[in-house]
């Protein structure tokens, strides 16, 4: 197997001139494809026979809830090849992810409690899956809170890496203490997001939508690693060429 | 007599808060070496200690010592290594004897009373470390010297807390390193003794 | 310096600096007094809740004793010559985190039949809690290690380490407490004891590893 893409992902030039021919068609198609998903889920998709219209929040909360969950996982993992290969691209990575992370996060906790007021009665439970997502959203917190702290760069890319590899082993262990903590403390009768046999009309859209979402942050992301590059590479020669040729 | 060492760098960049300290820097030591880095307040003297021996990375280029690149054989270099930095490495809450049997567990009574005689603290082996100065605390590191067999020395500033005569003894201990194939690679502002044979390196960026 | 003399001076650091156990000691009981005081001193709602009270005071003094444990090397220039000591970075970790658990687990250890009894927990009950502690205890002291690493070099790093690291506590409290209630609903309460274990072995492979990794970038 050829290990080219893996140095050419780890050059911040190669990545700078990828993204951009890439990041605004990505964002873009991102907010074509959210827009078809939640105009579809929201307005056309059949009504759940046992919730009524209250259901149709998940199509914003479980695409936010599992994007959430996947931004970690490609924090943990970029930490890792920071750790082991000192690959450049992976803290600039951690860096631009973290907050859209964080971001989502609390789009999947506001959206769980808009669900849980009609359903519930009351805007928060503790449900597993809204646990989870809050203790995700502290997991988030705390590595912008690092990365924000340590004055030294490097220290601070050092630590956010080992904080995403800590928070990679964690995030099933986490995971599956709060399930099993839930299960002990309250048999749920409506758990967000149990939908067995969920007709046609009504996942598709929720798969366009968190195809959407996916994108859209994937966008926002390449955006803003775009961002930091130039930043870091300011003194480099191609970034000066970059920036007497396109602009800012 | 120690076996006899080298230490190469080759082609060594440093950066450090976004500043070049130095470009394309070789040399070579090797036992029976003093070597003496120059430079102005902030040029990286004391940066240049820390790549040698390990505690910081370079940007580019590579330390070898006997032959061996020290990012990856560290612990070649570190067996035969004594790195004394700017900060004494004094445990606060041991006794002065204490603080040195840190560092040699092996050493007898003798031993450590010596060397501390040499940095003028004799009669203070029981006294807590937190009831020293700066200064006196910095020549219990110093005492290491008299103690240590390792064969390689990086000493930054190691002069400043001595009087005449503590120079004048550490400059006699160096002579003997030296003569016994040991090599040392130190940072003062202080002009050393010439008939030690001083090589100098310069940081000027 | 050898791993002998290393583990010699530690524990002679931590011996003659007493007083640093005995606050976070003081600070678990009083955590744990704020529960009667500020919640109910009903003996019905006090068993129930003894096992969860218990954890979470030991998770705040835990972290607190752990918190500043390589500040003063770091200030002293010590860090420095441990990592040219030639001597394992993560070994001189370990033995470290060690014997600061040993210090504080055994006097938290022989206060616990007190507490037990002042929060009304059942004698059976009680070594069930003390199988926690023990099993359980050693994951908060690794991974809080971790966070005392990362944040060494703060000088105010005492919250942002409580920050990151409460998260990872979750599991450890969660079991830990879910094992004291299946014991108290007269379940069986194996599988969480094995899973505490479990959660410990990881961290003890886990965090000297990365502590290693977080005093190198931190020492410069
Ligand atoms: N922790 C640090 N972070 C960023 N830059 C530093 C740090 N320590 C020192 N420097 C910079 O490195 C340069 C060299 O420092 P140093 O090696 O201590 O100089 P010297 O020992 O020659 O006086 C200084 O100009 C300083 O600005
Ligand atoms: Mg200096």
């Amino acid at each position: 197997m050829s290990w080219t893409w893996f140095h050419k992902l780890g050059s911040p030039k190669w990545f700078f001139q990828f993204a951009s021919r890439w990041s605004l068609g990505v964002f873009l198609s991102g907010v074509v494809l959210l827009l078809i998903g939640l105009v579809w889920g929201l307005a056309f998709a059949p009504e759940d026979y046992q919730q009524g219209n209250s259901f149709r929040i998940i199509y914003i909360h479980v695409p936010a809830a599992i994007l959430a969950q996947s931004c970690y996982l490609g924090l943990g993992v970029a930490g890792f090849v920071f750790l082991v290969w000192q690959m450049k691209m992976a803290p600039i990575f951690i860096k631009s992810v973290a907050p859209l992370g964080a971001l989502v996060a609390l789009i999947a906790l506001v959206s769980g409690a808009i669900w849980g007021k009609p359903t519930w009665g009351t805007w928060w439970v503790w449900d597993a899956r809204l646990t989870s997502v809050l203790v995700l959203f502290l997991l988030y917190m705390g590595v912008i809170a690092i990365q924000n702290s340590l004055e030294d760069k490097i220290l601070a890319d050092k630590a956010v890496a080992v904080i995403g590899v800590v928070g990679l082993i964690n995030l099933p262990i986490i995971k599956y203490s709060v399930e099993w903590w839930n299960t002990l403390h309250q048999p749920a009768t409506f758990k967000l997001t149990e939908k067995p046999a969920m007709p046609m009309e009504m996942w598709l859209p929720l798969l366009i939508s968190s195809l959407g979402l996916y994108l859209f942050i994937a966008g926002l992301a390449m955006l803003r690693m775009q961002t930091e590059v130039l930043n870091r590479e300011r003194r480099s020669s191609w970034v000066k060429e970059e920036v007497l040729k396109n602009g800012i | 007599m120690h076996s006899s060492i080298s230490l190469n760098i080759s082609n060594l960049w440093i950066e450090r808060g976004e500043r070049y300290l130095c470009k394309d820097m070789s040399f070579s030591l090797s036992g029976g070496d003093i070597c003496k880095i120059n430079g102005e307040n902030g040029a990286g003297k004391s940066t240049l200690l820390k790549i040698i021996v390990g505690i910081l990375s370079p940007l580019e280029g590579t330390v070898y010592y006997n032959g061996e690149d020290v990012s990856i054989h560290r612990d070649l270099l570190h067996q035969d290594v004594l790195y004394l930095g700017h900060n004494s490495a004094i445990k606060s809450v041991f006794s002065v004897a204490e603080n040195l049997r840190w560092y040699f567990p092996n050493a007898s009574d003798e031993a450590i009373a010596y060397a501390l005689s040499v940095v003028s603290l004799s009669g203070y082996e029981e006294t807590p470390s937190s009831q020293l100065s700066a200064g006196q605390k910095r020549r219990i590191t110093l005492a290491r010297l008299w103690l240590t067999d390792k064969p390689l020395w990086l000493l930054d500033e190691p002069f400043t807390a001595l009087d005449v005569q503590g120079v004048s003894s550490l400059e006699k201990r160096m002579r003997d390193h030296i003569s016994n194939g040991g090599l040392i690679i130190l940072t003062t502002h202080q002009d050393i003794d010439a008939s030690l044979n001083v090589k100098e390196i310069n940081l000027t960026l | 310096m050898t791993y002998f003399s290393f583990t010699k001076g530690e524990l002679l650091t931590l011996l003659r600096r007493k007083q640093d156990t005995m606050n976070a000691l003081i600070f678990f009981l009083m955590v744990v007094i704020l529960f009667p005081l500020g919640v109910s001193p009903s003996p019905e709602f006090l068993s129930v809740a003894a096992g969860g009270i218990i954890w979470c005071a030991a998770s705040l003094a835990i972290l607190m004793s752990v918190e500043g444990m390589f500040k003063e090397d770091f200030n002293d220039g010590c860090l420095e010559q441990w990592l040219v000591s030639g001597l394992s970075l993560p070994v001189l970790i370990l033995l470290k985190v060690s014997i600061h658990w040993l210090i504080v687990i055994v006097p938290l250890l022989i206060m616990a039949p007190i507490l037990a009894q002042m929060l009304f927990l059942p004698m059976d009950i009680f070594y069930v809690l003390l199988q926690t502690l023990i099993l359980g205890t050693p994951a908060l002291f690794l991974i809080g290690t971790i966070g005392s690493a990362l944040t060494v070099s703060l000088r105010h790093g005492a919250v942002l380490m409580l920050l990151i690291i409460i998260p990872f506590y979750l599991p450890v409290i969660i079991f830990s407490t879910g094992a004291i209630r299946a014991a108290q609903s007269g379940m069986l309460y194996d599988g969480q004891i094995a899973i505490l274990a479990a959660i410990s072995l990881a961290s003890l492979v886990v965090s000297p590893i990365m502590s290693a990794i977080s005093i190198k970038a931190s020492v410069s």
